[in-house]
């Protein structure tokens, strides 16, 4: 069931997720598509999302945002809301209420790790999000879990003498969940491009996918939706990776099947449940975190071994 | 019990991998049901890319662990390369044996013929030459009415048909593989002709007749009547001649027909991505139908090529699909689901979208037709077996499954 609505207000809108940024090929969405954007999201009562570009929108364009509840993802340094989006190089020295997304690339995390640290108790929430995802090799998974490793030290310590527990995508979040909690692009959230038509989410715009129409009537009209959903992925639902974000369109990218991870996506998910599974047992020596539920220890780490 | 001739016993039990060399894209006929959408003269496999597909399965062992493995051969007519196809066979024999490869002595080469070649001096000798690890089968669709229906010439001119080309072959074809089974193919025009096409072909000596109604979605309406009709009187005919005591038929099993557990009975049908195909350019399929020349409406489903190998999470949607994921809720629902097959390559051509997980289901009153014929077929040969005093003896010798035949 749909439950967010993403507008790109840009063709350059800034990459909150795995795909590249656009080239500067700007191009605004339409007032006129925009009024329709939010009266979608109003009548179908989604949580609207506007992804900002790396420049000023018009003011006519911001009046009408302003006309419904919402939360903005902007690049930093031009933007000062709701969700930032900086680049590990540039990460804001001074926060307030925000999230922060930090797009960096595996070899970028192992050399600015002390920079992540500071990032993680500074913000609401820090979300990691892989650049280049289809590039990573197996060996650069090793060096991800020794970051991993690293970081989880770092938060058992930084919890353990008083300070809370920080909000971090890749380490906290699977303590904290019971059931998988994806990005579910084209089951619970759809994208409008600057061009007006609905697809399922930025990246699959940028490939040059065809729109989704929308039926009153029926909902969207995916072909094979339900390929979108957990249900119908056969390694994901057998998996407790809860935190992984399950890209689609990164799934789509290595195994051409919308429902299928490809092995370094899973390994990559498996170091960071694991190294959860290690700070939760850090938490728990220093007598924090008692009451939340166990992460099992696993013997693999692609529940493709388990399933194939 | 001697009594029931069973369906084809597979080699290995079906366990062996299977690797088909797509050798060319050319046959000498233009049958009007095939699949094969994109034959052509110019797409012939040269000795460089079969050399390199045998090295890189060879070298990566780990990757190819089963016990044993059919090596096929397709095209188009794979007996028009037949020198090249010699040379592979040799090199494959000859490096198994010097690599020490546990595949040595326990292979297969696998031909689907249309049989036109079959007689010819350089095909007789590769047989004579690997005769212990040969299974060849020779497609004839039946009378000659029926096969002449489809199977013709290629070219311009009047339609000609191959019977007479083919059927001359079969005496020596039978007489070096006494066992053959043949490969008959069923669309909507052949229906009529299925009785006597099936009555036809053991007459020829043909003991395994081997039959499947085309997945693709050809099927026009009054055809399931039609089909449940022929496949009723020749039930009647096998069962009141007699045949089943010699001569198998592969519409009728006792296995089909049943409903499906959706957990305990959730394989998936196919074997594609469990099997390998190569082409003339030197690339890898999960099964010869995601090639480009078999695809209607689809891109081709590479999954490698010999100079870089087979990308492995391009097999995984495969080798993790299962029955109840593809299937639409009326087919997990379904009274008669078992035996119900399908392709996933004509899946994949047929879905709405680029996805081998959307299961094409043009079959699915043609499978019910059948069922209904199959229960005929069992509820009178068991009456009769009663009323002979021989029920007795079948259940106690009865097999507990029939094996999956290949698609």
């Amino acid at each position: 069931m749909l439950k967010y609505l993403i507008v790109m207000l840009d063709r350059a809108s800034v990459p909150f997720c795995h795909h590249e940024p656009a080239e500067k090929n700007e191009g605004l969405i339409s007032a006129a598509d925009l009024k329709n954007a939010i009266r979608f999201g109003m009548k179908e009562n989604l949580v609207i999302q506007f992804v900002y570009p790396d420049r000023a929108i018009p003011a006519e364009l911001e009046n009408i945002i302003e006309t419904i509840d919402h939360v903005k993802i902007k690049p930093y340094p031009s933007g000062k809301d709701d969700v930032l989006v900086a680049d590990i190089g540039a990460i804001p020295q001074k926060a307030e209420n925000e999230t922060l997304v930090i797009r960096a690339s595996i070899q970028e995390l192992a050399e600015k790790v002390s920079e992540v640290e500071n990032a993680i108790y500074r913000f609401k929430r820090v979300n990691i999000i892989l650049k280049e995802p289809d590039s990573i090799s197996e060996e650069d998974a090793g060096a991800y879990k020794l970051f991993l490793d690293r970081l989880t030290y770092y938060i058992a310590g930084q919890t353990a003498s008083g300070k809370e527990l920080p909000q971090f995508n890749l380490l906290t979040d699977r303590i904290l969940l019971d059931k998988m909690n994806n990005c579910g692009a084209g089951d619970e959230s759809i994208t409008i491009a600057p061009d007006g038509k609905m697809y399922v989410c930025p990246a699959f715009y940028y490939d040059g996918d065809a729109p989704v129409e929308w039926d009153k009537e029926e909902g969207l009209q995916l072909p094979n939706a339900q390929l979108y959903r957990l249900d119908h992925a056969p390694i994901c639902r057998a998996c407790d990776a809860f935190q992984c974000h399950r890209c689609v369109w990164l799934n789509r990218r290595r195994t051409l099947e919308v429902n299928t991870p490809g092995h370094t996506q899973c390994i990559l998910s498996h170091h960071e449940r694991n190294a959860s599974r290690n700070l939760l047992g850090r938490l728990r020596e220093a007598g924090i975190a008692a009451t939340l539920k166990d992460i099992p220890e696993l013997d693999y780490l692609d529940p493709f071994e388990i399933v194939k | 019990m001697d009594g029931i001739k069973s369906n084809k016993v597979i080699w290995k039990d079906g366990t062996a991998k299977n690797i088909t060399f797509i050798v060319t894209k050319d046959c000498q006929l233009a049958c009007k049901y095939c699949y094969l959408v994109g034959k052509n003269e110019k797409e012939r496999m040269s000795w460089q890319v079969a050399k390199s597909a045998i090295d890189y399965i060879l070298d990566h062992k780990s990757d190819f662990n089963e016990e044993s493995v059919i090596w096929d051969f397709i095209g188009g007519e794979p007996f028009l390369e037949i020198d090249l196809i010699d040379q592979i066979c040799d090199y494959i024999k000859k490096e198994l044996y010097i690599r020490g490869h546990h595949w040595f002595n326990s292979y297969r080469f696998n031909f689907s013929t249309n049989g036109i070649n079959y007689d010819s001096e350089k095909v007789q000798q590769f047989i004579a030459k690997n005769r212990e690890h040969l299974s060849i089968g020779i497609t004839i669709d039946g009378t000659r009415r029926k096969h002449d229906l489809n199977r013709i010439w290629k070219g311009d001119g009047p339609e000609k048909g191959s019977y007479d080309d083919v059927v001359r072959n079969i005496p020596l074809w039978l007489k070096q593989f006494p066992h053959g089974g043949t490969k008959v193919t069923i669309s909507s025009a052949d229906i009529p002709y299925i009785k006597e096409s099936v009555l036809h072909l053991y007459s020829l000596g043909i003991h395994e007749v081997n039959i499947n109604a085309v997945f693709e979605d050809v099927w026009k309406e009054g055809d399931d009547d039609l089909f449940e009709q022929q496949l009723t009187e020749l039930a009647d005919a096998i069962i009141d001649g007699g045949w089943y005591e010699d001569y198998a038929c592969s519409f009728y099993s006792e296995n089909i027909g049943k409903p499906l557990d959706p957990v305990y009975d959730n394989t998936n049908w196919c074997g594609a991505g469990r099997m390998l195909a190569v082409d003339a350019a030197g690339n890898f399929y999960p099964c010869t139908r995601f090639a480009a020349y078999s695809l209607r409406s689809k891109k081709p489903l590479i999954i490698g090529n010999v100079h870089d190998g087979i990308d492995r999470d391009k097999l995984r949607p495969f080798l993790t699909l299962d029955r109840t994921t593809q299937s639409p809720q009326n087919c997990i629902d379904c009274e008669v689901a078992s035996g119900c097959a399908w392709c996933q390559g004509e899946n994949y051509d047929a879905a709405e979208s680029p996805t081998i997980y959307q299961r094409a289901t043009a079959i699915c009153k043609m499978h019910k037709a059948r069922v209904r014929a199959n229960n005929y077929y069992w509820n009178k040969l068991f009456r009769k077996l009663e009323l002979e005093g021989r029920r007795e003896e079948y259940e106690a010798n009865r097999k507990t499954s029939n094996p999956i035949l290949p698609c």
